[in-house]
């Protein structure tokens, strides 16, 4: 174990380092509306370990919402086409990740990488990144990541993952070959097991301070993903769900596992054009429906129930190599309807038990 | 090796796969009508190298990329040294409109090709029976080309093709050349009486019974719009067909073609990488309305 006992501004030097040869992205808190946003950091003070989960999951950098793919230009006197890779790879660090961003982007690298076709896009933004975790002290508001085993600390996946101690102190982990070698490139302070114990139990009580429906019964979610996959969800049950469905689109949005997209070609002048891909969400109604207005997918319960069908059967599971859900509640937060992840999954329960 | 899978060897070489965002530039060396709305076009690479490596299995369909207007997926012809590469579309929407717009010498961007394809191996020595509704002829012609190359390998060859009027049939050229080879069978209808029209008159599933199709060691190709396609299982079912002999490539929405954009999903499956070649078993099973 590469375990190492490091104080709250060997960490800050840390980031300070990393700013002179990578782009560094991390937690830091708004100073007007308290909003915390995991972004480019400007200042390396502006880094904020203690910042509550980021209002936008981590997939942001990885997976814009709007981005360029192709730019080209077609010159239809001659007939001709000049096209250009408008996206650059640059190194980056994701310091500070919340251990439930960190699993949205190992199910967006088993998507876009480890299926039949690689995405180039998103592996060029993904190819040299180092991901730090950052421990969860104490859940949010509508946290639920226990019942999905995302947190509230991270356990696979991260390069380097960092837990503050009740001294103030931090632990940290370099686990990947990546996270080694720069732990063995400077002079830390070995830890212990003592630590570690110390760990266990930032790690136990931030998991007490769960509500108790998350915390006593971690078969939650998978029972509902047992009744998804076997199909025994009453259709009232999904027209229930459609009709508090706004159609706004904000849960998929705002999830860190969502990967849907559009892509369009836009002119931006004469022969110039660009061809954009943007976020998408399953839940609007063109998502389907193809030239000549044939929709496969008109009725919104039936959206609906495919975008839980996609986080929580059995079959996109495997895709995943775990539930679509990480368990970090921004869509039960931004919802304005009451269909958030955590709520579907208590009507589909209550409907299993009654 | 089809084109995918040079791609894939590709990825697995470099880690990086070219076919998401990098269009393969092609001429348009010919553009022919087919039918009101129906024109058909005839393609070349512009990288020779490309062209060469070039394969397609029946059944497949790339992106084609309408320069400024945008991409849409289109079935293929079979291999490119049995036919010419080409492909035939109705203009219905946005970037299908902009394609009509084009005259010979414009450039179009091809990825691909993508998809399952036709499932030949697992049907040598049946009977094929082909049921197409209006533009629904166009998927399956790649396949109908494959079979007559390969004629040896199959018992008889009905097609069963309905159009809405004598105008919008395609392929007369083509059909005429195909009833040229032995044991290829064919019945044509229009939806409505015409003038100078002395075939048949009603709706393709009538010519199910007209036909006398064979149902013992047959396959069925269909494909066409929605409620073509329900009634024409319905009678095919109706007259003792398995569900796993009636074949059928599906359209979606796509904007990838690689699986990741996700909006030709169906249940379980996506259209674009699982198939869009499916048996009608399987088109019951994805969960899924038609």
């Amino acid at each position: 174990m590469s375990l190492y006992l490091l104080t709250a501004d060997e960490i800050a030097a840390l980031a300070r380092e990393f700013r002179t040869t990578h782009d560094v992205y991390g937690p830091q808190s708004h100073p007007q509306t308290g909003q915390v946003f995991f972004d480019l950091l400007a200042e390396p003070e502006d880094l904020d370990l203690d910042a509550a989960i980021p209002s936008m999951p981590v997939k942001e950098i990885l997976f814009p919402q709007m981005e360029r793919i192709l730019t080209y230009s077609y010159d239809s006197d001659t007939q001709s086409v000049r096209m250009e890779k408008p996206y650059t790879e640059k190194p980056k660090v994701l310091f500070g990740l919340r251990p439930c961003d960190l699993a949205g982007i190992m199910c967006t690298d088993r998507f876009f990488l480890g299926q039949e076709f690689v995405d180039d896009v998103y592996l060029v933004h993904r190819r040299q990144s180092i991901l730090i975790t950052n421990t969860c002290r104490q859940p949010w508001d509508q946290c639920f990541c226990v019942c999905l085993h995302t947190g509230p600390a991270a356990d696979e996946g991260y390069d380097i993952d960092l837990t503050k101690l009740d001294d103030g102190n931090y632990l940290v982990h370099a686990r990947s070959t990546k996270g080694r070698e720069i732990a063995s490139a400077h002079a830390w302070k070995p830890a212990d097991q003592s630590h570690l114990a110390a760990k266990a139990a930032v790690v136990d009580r931030s998991v007490s301070l769960f509500p108790d429906l998350a915390k006593d019964n971690k078969a939650w979610v998978s029972r509902a993903m047992n009744r998804i996959t076997t199909g025994f969800v009453k259709h009232e049950i999904w027209e229930y769900i459609g009709q508090q469905c706004l159609e706004c689109g904000a849960c998929s949005f705002v999830c860190p596992s969502c990967s849907c997209f559009n892509i369009e070609d836009k002119t931006i002048c004469d022969s110039d054009c660009e061809r954009v891909r943007t976020r998408d969400s399953c839940s609007f109604e063109g998502y389907s429906r193809m030239a000549g207005d044939h929709n496969p997918r008109a009725p919104v319960e039936d959206r609906r129930n495919k975008r839980f069908f996609c986080k929580l059967s059995y079959s996109q599971s495997k895709k995943y190599l775990r539930p679509g859900c990480v368990g970090c509640g921004r869509c039960q937060w931004v919802c304005p309807g009451d269909i958030g992840l955590p709520n579907v999954v208590q009507y589909l329960r209550r409907e299993t038990t009654e | 090796m089809t084109h995918a899978n040079h791609h894939r060897e590709n990825c697995s070489k470099t880690g990086i796969c070219p076919v998401v965002a990098f269009p393969e530039v092609v001429n348009i060396d010919e553009i022919a009508d087919e039918a009101p709305e129906v024109k058909t076009f005839y393609m070349s690479f512009l990288n020779k190298d490309v062209e060469r490596e070039f394969r397609i299995k029946s059944g497949q369909f790339i992106m084609c990329t309408v320069f400024g207007a945008g991409e849409f997926a289109v079935s293929l012809p079979p291999s490119p040294e049995n036919d010419r590469f080409h492909i035939t579309v109705r203009a219905v929407g946005k970037v299908t409109h902009a394609l009509h717009a084009l005259r010979q010498g414009d450039k179009l961007g091809v990825r691909g090709p993508f998809g399952n394809g036709f499932p030949f191996d697992d049907i040598k020595g049946k009977n094929i029976i082909y049921v197409a509704g209006g533009i629904g002829l166009i998927p399956l012609r790649s396949s109908i080309v494959h079979a007559l190359q390969h004629r040896q390998d199959f018992g008889r060859i009905i097609l069963l093709y309905g159009a809405r009027s004598s105008a919008d049939l395609l392929y007369q050229a083509d059909i005429r050349k195909w009833k040229q080879n032995e044991g290829f069978e064919t019945f044509i209808t229009i939806d409505r009486p015409e003038s100078g029209w002395d075939g048949e008159i009603g709706y393709v599933n009538q010519l199910i019974a007209k036909a006398d199709v064979p149902v013992e060691n047959t396959v069925a190709f269909v494909c066409g719009p929605p409620i073509m396609f329900n009634n024409v299982i319905a009678d095919l079912l109706g007259r003792g067909m398995s569900e796993d002999d009636i074949i059928s490539t599906l359209e979606r929405q796509m904007k990838c073609g690689i699986g990741k954009c996700q909006h030709c999903a169906i249940g379980r499956t996506l259209v674009c990488t699982d198939g869009p070649v499916y048996t009608y078993h399987q088109i019951k099973t994805l969960g899924e309305v038609i």
